[in-house]
C-alpha cells in the first residue's frame, strides 16, 4: 500500500466492486422494489459484468483510458438511470486523474469531479434521497482526512457515505421513480445511495 | 428538414411510436431513428445508442429533435449530447413533450419544413389538445396555450374568433398589430365569412378595413422564421380577449350609470368596460368628480391653420414629415409615462395612437404624396382624412367613433408641422376654466390638469369617445354634445353645467349662478357624507333598511367593494370571474374563489350566478353556438341544458362554498317553470353530496315572460333578482349597443317599471325581490326602485356609498308616490323628469 495509486489498483477496484454488486444484487433489487422499479441490482450487475469483460479484453495505459472505457460501458449496458449517472461519474472521474501519480489529493479532486457529474446529470441535491446523500458527506470526510493519507481518507469517506445513506432513509424522495411515491418513500433505504457506499467501500479496500 | 430521434426504455414501444408518427406525417416523413431498449426485450436506455442515433439523423445536416419517454431516457439523451461532436450537439434539442402526443405534431410540423424551434414548440404543445378536450384542470396560473380544434399543429395559419362585442376595434387591433410587428414573420389577416382581406397584419388601418365584427372568424396566415410563434401569440392574445396578460381576468362590464352623468344614450358595452375608476390616491390629477362645473370658458381650437405653411422641396417635406412623426410619438410617449392618473386603459388608447402613427401603409401613402410634389401638411391631411372616412364608413358604431382617434393624430401631426414640435404637449388652460372643445381626444383629455380645470364641454363626438372616457375616468366633469349652445362662446364667458340634469348655461344670470354654486356645494357635501357613511347600513327616513350589495367579477372587486361598504354581493358574475380560464375550472377552484369573495365581503351573503353565457360572449372552454341572434338564442340556463356537466360542476362548487360562507345561488335567463324545475333538480343532486347547508335559491328576472309569470316561476324560491339591462332590451326590443335604437333601451321606460312592479306584487310571500341590473347603480333611480318595492339592490362597487346615501334621503311614502307617478308616465323621458324633480325639490336650472 503506497501513497499513490497504480492503474492496476483501479482495475482491482472495479473487479471488486463488480463482485460486491453481484453478491448484493438481490439486496439492491429488493431495496429498489420498495420504492423504485426493482431493477437496480440487476441493472448494476449487468453493467459491472460488462465492465469486467471490458477489463479482460483491453489494456489500459492510464487511469483516464480505463475509466473512459468503464464509463461508456456502464452507459450502454446498465439501462436504467444508474447507467448515465455512474457512467458520468467514471467519465468525469477518469478525466481528472491526469497523467501523473494519483495521490490522496489527486484522487479527491477526481472523486469531486465525478460527483459533480452526477449532480449535473441527475439534478439532485442533498436531501432528495438519492446517491448524492451518500456522496456529499463522503467527499467532505475524504477531504478532511486526505492529509492523513489515502487509506484514512477513503475509510472516512466510506463511513461518512454510509452515514449519509442512512440519514436519507427517513426522507421523502424528490427525484426519480421513488418521488412518485411521495410520503410513502420515507423509511426506505435508497438503492442508489447503497450502491454508492459499496463503491466507496470497495475503493477503501483496493486503492489504499 | 428536422430529424427526429425517439428514445424509449422499450424497443417495441420506440419502434411502434416511430411507425405511428410516420403514418401521420403523410408522404414526406422526416428522417427518424429509434434508440430504445438495451436489446429487443430488455428495458433500458443506452446513451451511446442515443448518440449514434442523433449522429445518424444529423448526418445530412439536419437539426435534430430528440423525443424521450421517462426517467433514464432523459438522462441518456442529455448524456448523448455530451458524447457527440459539439458542432452537432448545437443542432440538437431534447423535447420535454410527452412522447406519443409530442411526436405526432413534431413529424407533421417537420414534414412541412418547419424550423427546429417550431417543431420543438409544436411537440411541446402536443398535450394541449387532449387537456383542453378532457377539461383537465390546468390550474389558473398556468393556462396551456389553446389550440384550434384539430390536433394538427397550425404552423401556417390559425383561425380565431373575435369575442369582443365590438369586434376587432381600434385597441385590440392595435395590440394585435404591435404584437405581429414584434415577430420576424409576414402575417396577413382575412375574414373567413365576409371574404374581406387578406390584409397585412402590420397595418392598423388595413386591419380596421376588415370591419371584423363581433364573432368574426379571422384566419391569420404567417410566413417567415417566426411564423408559428407569431400565430401562437395571436391565438393567445385572442383567447385572452386581448387582455394584457394571461392572468388578467377580463375587466368587469361597468355600467354606464356608474358615472351618473352619462346621458341616456348608454355607451356601448366596450366603452363602458374601458371606464376606469377615478383614483383617489392621485388627487392632483383627479377632477372634482362633482358632475357639475362653473367657470370662465376657455375655447380650445383644434383646427390648425395651414395657410402659413411654407412648402419646401420633396426631400425637405419628407424630413419635416419624419420629424413631426417623431415629435408626436415622443409627446404621446411622454403622456403615457408622466400622467399620474394614468390607467392601463389610457395607456392602451395612447398605444393605439402610437401604432397608428407608425402604420407602414399610412406612412407609405404620405411619402408617396410627398414624392409626387405635395406638401407634408397636405399629404398628412389627405391621408388621415381618407383613413378617418374609412373608419366612419364601418358598420359598427363604436368602430366608427374611432375616426376621432385618427383626427386626434392628424391634429397633432399638423400642429407639429406648422408650429414646430415644441407646440405639442400640455395646453395652457387657466385654472378653474371650463374647457370648450369641438371633440375631446384622449391625448388632450389625459393632459388636462384635473385640479385646474373645472370641467369640459364638447361640441360633438358623443359620450363614448376615448377622450370622453378618459376625462370621465379621471373624475373631470364633462358635458358632451353641447352643440350650438357653445359654438360661439368666447373665452372668459361664464359657463356652467349640471351633468345629472343635463343642463347647460352660458353667461348665467345671478340667480342661475347662485343655483349652480349651491348645486356644487351640495354635490360636494353629498359626496363627503356618502363616503364618510359608506360602511353604515342604508335605512330610509321612515326606517326601512335596504341592503346594498356589490356586483362582483373578481376577488379584488370584492375587497374593493367591502371597503366601499358593500353588504355582500347580489351578483357574482362567474362567467367573468373565470373568463380567463382556458379550461373548465374544477369545482374545487370555483368553490375556493366563491369562498374568497365571501370572506372578502366579511362573510355577508354572496349571490353566485351560474354561467351566464351565450353565443355573443363564449367562454374559452365553452365555445358558444354560432347564432344569428344570440341574445334570443341559447344562453344562460338554456345553454346549461346542453352542457349539464358544466352546470353540475358549478353547483357542486356552490354547495361546497356554502359549507364555508353564506352563499345564494341564482339562475340566469329563465323563461319557464320547467327550466326552474330542471335547475332545482340538478341543484338537489349537488346538495345531496354534501352535509346539510344553508343555501338560498333564486332566479334572475330578465325575460318579460318570466316577469309576467313570476307567481308561478318564483314559487318555492327564496328570492328573485331583476336584471334590468336584459329586461329592458327584451321588453323594448332594442339593443342598447345599437346607436340607432339605444335611446329606446332605457331602463326607466314605464313598461319596464310596470314589469318590476308586477314582480314585486306577484311573487309568493317570503320571496325577496332584488335589483342587480344597471338601473340600481343609477343614483337618481334609487328612490324609484325603493318605491317600486325592491328589498335589496346590488350595484357596481364604487357606487355603493352614493346609492346608500340616496336611500337615506328617501322615505318609503314619497318613494311610493314617485313610483306610482312613474308607472303612469308616458315615456322614459317623462320618468326622468319626475326623477329630476324628485331629486331637486328646490327647482332646476332653466335652459339658457
Amino acid at each position: 500500500m503506497g501513497d499513490t495509486i497504480e492503474v492496476a489498483q483501479f482495475s482491482d477496484w472495479m473487479r471488486r466492486y463488480a463482485g460486491v454488486i453481484h453478491e448484493n444484487a438481490a439486496m439492491l433489487t429488493e431495496l429498489d422494489s420498495a420504492i423504485g422499479d426493482a431493477d437496480h441490482g440487476s441493472n448494476m450487475d449487468r453493467g459491472m459484468s460488462a465492465v469486467v469483460a471490458a477489463l479482460e479484453a483491453g489494456e489500459f495505459a492510464s487511469g483516464a483510458d480505463l475509466f473512459k472505457k468503464i464509463g461508456m460501458t456502464l452507459v450502454s449496458s446498465v439501462g436504467g438511470a444508474s447507467g448515465p449517472l455512474y457512467g458520468t461519474f467514471f467519465l468525469r472521474f477518469g478525466g481528472k486523474l491526469g497523467d501523473g501519480p494519483v495521490d490522496a489529493q489527486a484522487l479527491g479532486v477526481a472523486l469531486r469531479a465525478g460527483v459533480e457529474g452526477i449532480v449535473q446529470r441527475g439534478k439532485a441535491e442533498v436531501g432528495d434521497k438519492t446517491m448524492i446523500d451518500a456522496w456529499a458527506p463522503a467527499l467532505e470526510a475524504y477531504d478532511a482526512a486526505a492529509p492523513d493519507g489515502l487509506d484514512a481518507a477513503l475509510r472516512a469517506a466510506a463511513e461518512a457515505g454510509a452515514g449519509g445513506r442512512d440519514a436519507a432513509t427517513p426522507l421523502v424522495a424528490r427525484k426519480g421513480r421513488a418521488s412518485y411515491l411521495g410520503e410513502r418513500s420515507a423509511g426506505h433505504q435508497d438503492p442508489g445511495a447503497t450502491s454508492s457506499v459499496l463503491l466507496l467501500e470497495a475503493a477503501a479496500a483496493t486503492l489504499a | 428538414m428536422i430529424g427526429i430521434v425517439v428514445v424509449s426504455h422499450s424497443r417495441a414501444l420506440g419502434e411502434a411510436v416511430a411507425a405511428l408518427a410516420r403514418e401521420m406525417a403523410g408522404g414526406n416523413p422526416p428522417p427518424m431513428t429509434v434508440a430504445a431498449g438495451l436489446d429487443e426485450t430488455t428495458f433500458g436506455t443506452d446513451a451511446t445508442a442515443v448518440a449514434a442515433a442523433i449522429e445518424e439523423v444529423a448526418a445530412d445536416g439536419n437539426d435534430v429533435l430528440v423525443l424521450v419517454d421517462i426517467g433514464s431516457s432523459v438522462l441518456s439523451a442529455e448524456m448523448a449530447c455530451e458524447l457527440i461532436d459539439p458542432d452537432i450537439a448545437e443542432r440538437v434539442r431534447i423535447s420535454a413533450a410527452p412522447l406519443v402526443e409530442g411526436i405526432v405534431p413534431a413529424v407533421v410540423s417537420a414534414a412541412s419544413g418547419a424550423s427546429l424551434e417550431e417543431v420543438a414548440g409544436d411537440a411541446e404543445e402536443g398535450l394541449d389538445a387532449k387537456r383542453v378536450h378532457l377539461g383537465a384542470d390546468a390550474g389558473l396560473d398556468t393556462p396551456p396555450p389553446l389550440r384550434s380544434s384539430d390536433t394538427r399543429p397550425a404552423s401556417e395559419s390559425v383561425e380565431v374568433v373575435i369575442a369582443d362585442p365590438h369586434g376587432l376595434h381600434a385597441r385590440p387591433a392595435a395590440k394585435l398589430v404591435a404584437l405581429v410587428r414584434s415577430y420576424d414573420a409576414d402575417v396577413t389577416l382575412a375574414d373567413i365569412d365576409s371574404g374581406a382581406g387578406p390584409v397585412p397584419a402590420t397595418s392598423l388601418s388595413k386591419v380596421a378595413t376588415l370591419n371584423a365584427g363581433h364573432n368574426a372568424r379571422l384566419r391569420a396566415t404567417a410566413d417567415g422564421p417566426q411564423a408559428s410563434e407569431v400565430l401562437a401569440a395571436i391565438r393567445d392574445l385572442v383567447a385572452r380577449d386581448f387582455a394584457d396578460s394571461p392572468h388578467e381576468v377580463s375587466p368587469p362590464l361597468r355600467s354606464p350609470e356608474y358615472f351618473p352623468g352619462t346621458p341616456k344614450h348608454a355607451p356601448t358595452a366596450d366603452a363602458a368596460r374601458s371606464v376606469v375608476e377615478p383614483r383617489s390616491d392621485a388627487p392632483s390629477a383627479q377632477g372634482s368628480g362633482l358632475d357639475a362645473a362653473l367657470g370662465p370658458a376657455y375655447v380650445l381650437r383644434n383646427d390648425v391653420d395651414l395657410e402659413a405653411y411654407q412648402q419646401g422641396s420633396p426631400a425637405e417635406e419628407q424630413q419635416r414629415s419624419d420629424s413631426a412623426v417623431v415629435a408626436v410619438a415622443g409627446a404621446i410617449r411622454q403622456q403615457q409615462g408622466s400622467d399620474t392618473g394614468s390607467t392601463s386603459e389610457l395607456s392602451d388608447i395612447l398605444g393605439a395612437h402610437l401604432v397608428l402613427l407608425g402604420d407602414d401603409t399610412m406612412l407609405d401613402d404620405v411619402a408617396g404624396r410627398i414624392t409626387r410634389g405635395e406638401s407634408a401638411s397636405a399629404s398628412w391631411q389627405a391621408v388621415l382624412n381618407e383613413l378617418a372616412a374609412e373608419f366612419e364608413g364601418l358598420s359598427d358604431a363604436y368602430q366608427r367613433a374611432r375616426a376621432q382617434d385618427v383626427r386626434a393624430i392628424e391634429r397633432q401631426v399638423l400642429q407639429a408641422l406648422v408650429h414646430g414640435p415644441d407646440s405639442l404637449g400640455h395646453q395652457d388652460i387657466p385654472d378653474g376654466a371650463v374647457l370648450i372643445v369641438d371633440e375631446l381626444d384622449p391625448a388632450t383629455a389625459a393632459g388636462l390638469d384635473g385640479a385646474g380645470v373645472a370641467g369640459v364641454v364638447t361640441m360633438r363626438g358623443g359620450s363614448t369617445g376615448h377622450g370622453v372616457i378618459v376625462a370621465r375616468s379621471r373624475g373631470i366633469p364633462i358635458y358632451t354634445d353641447g352643440g350650438d349652445a357653445v359654438t360661439n362662446v368666447e373665452d372668459g364667458t361664464t359657463i356652467g353645467f349640471d351633468v345629472n340634469t343635463r343642463k347647460l348655461v352660458v353667461a348665467p344670470d345671478e340667480g342661475q349662478r347662485s343655483e349652480l354654486v349651491e348645486l356644487l356645494a351640495r354635490h360636494r357635501a353629498d359626496a363627503d357624507e356618502a363616503s364618510r357613511r359608506a360602511t353604515e347600513s342604508a335605512v330610509t327616513r321612515d326606517g326601512m333598511r335596504i341592503r346594498v350589495g356589490a356586483n362582483i367579477t373578481s376577488a379584488s372587486d370584492a375587497a374593493a367593494a367591502a371597503e366601499q361598504g358593500a353588504e355582500g354581493s347580489g351578483l357574482v358574475r362567474t362567467e367573468i370571474l373565470f373568463g380567463a380560464s382556458p379550461t373548465r375550472p374544477s369545482a374545487t377552484i370555483q368553490a375556493a374563489a366563491f369562498v374568497a369573495i365571501g370572506r372578502s365581503l366579511g362573510s355577508e351573503p354572496v349571490t353566485i350566478r351560474t354561467w351566464d353565457v351565450g353565443g355573443d360572449k363564449p367562454l374559452p372552454f365553452l365555445p358558444g353556438p354560432q347564432e344569428t341572434n344570440p341574445m334570443l338564442g341559447v344562453r344562460g340556463l338554456r345553454l346549461m341544458h346542453q352542457h349539464s356537466e358544466l352546470f353540475d360542476t358549478q353547483l357542486d362548487a356552490v354547495c361546497a362554498a356554502a359549507e364555508q360562507t353564506p352563499v345564494r345561488v341564482m339562475f340566469p335567463m329563465v323563461t319557464t317553470r320547467d327550466e326552474v324545475d330542471w335547475a332545482l333538480d340538478r341543484l338537489a343532486a349537488a346538495r345531496a353530496k354534501v352535509p346539510e347547508v344553508n343555501l338560498a335559491v333564486g332566479i334572475m328576472v330578465e325575460v318579460p315572460a318570466a316577469a309576467i309569470q313570476i307567481a308561478d316561476l318564483a314559487a318555492g324560491l327564496d328570492f328573485v333578482s331583476i336584471g334590468t339591462n336584459d329586461l329592458t332590451q327584451y321588453t323594448l326590443a332594442a339593443d342598447r349597443g345599437n346607436a340607432g335604437v339605444s335611446e329606446l333601451a332605457d331602463g326607466l321606460d314605464p313598461a319596464v317599471l310596470q314589469l318590476i312592479r308586477r314582480v314585486v306584487d306577484e311573487v309568493p310571500d317570503g320571496v325577496e325581490v332584488g335589483v342587480c341590473g344597471d338601473l340600481a347603480s343609477r343614483v337618481e333611480a334609487v328612490p324609484l326602485l325603493v318605491g317600486l318595492g325592491a328589498h335589496d339592490l346590488s350595484v357596481v362597487g364604487p357606487m355603493v356609498p352614493r346609492v346608500k346615501q340616496a336611500i337615506r334621503r328617501t322615505s318609503r311614502t314619497t318613494a311610493r308616490e314617485l313610483a306610482d307617478r312613474a308607472l303612469q308616465a308616458g315615456s322614459a323621458k317623462a320618468v326622468r323628469e319626475l326623477l329630476v324633480a324628485h331629486r331637486m325639490p328646490t327647482g332646476s336650472l332653466r335652459h339658457c
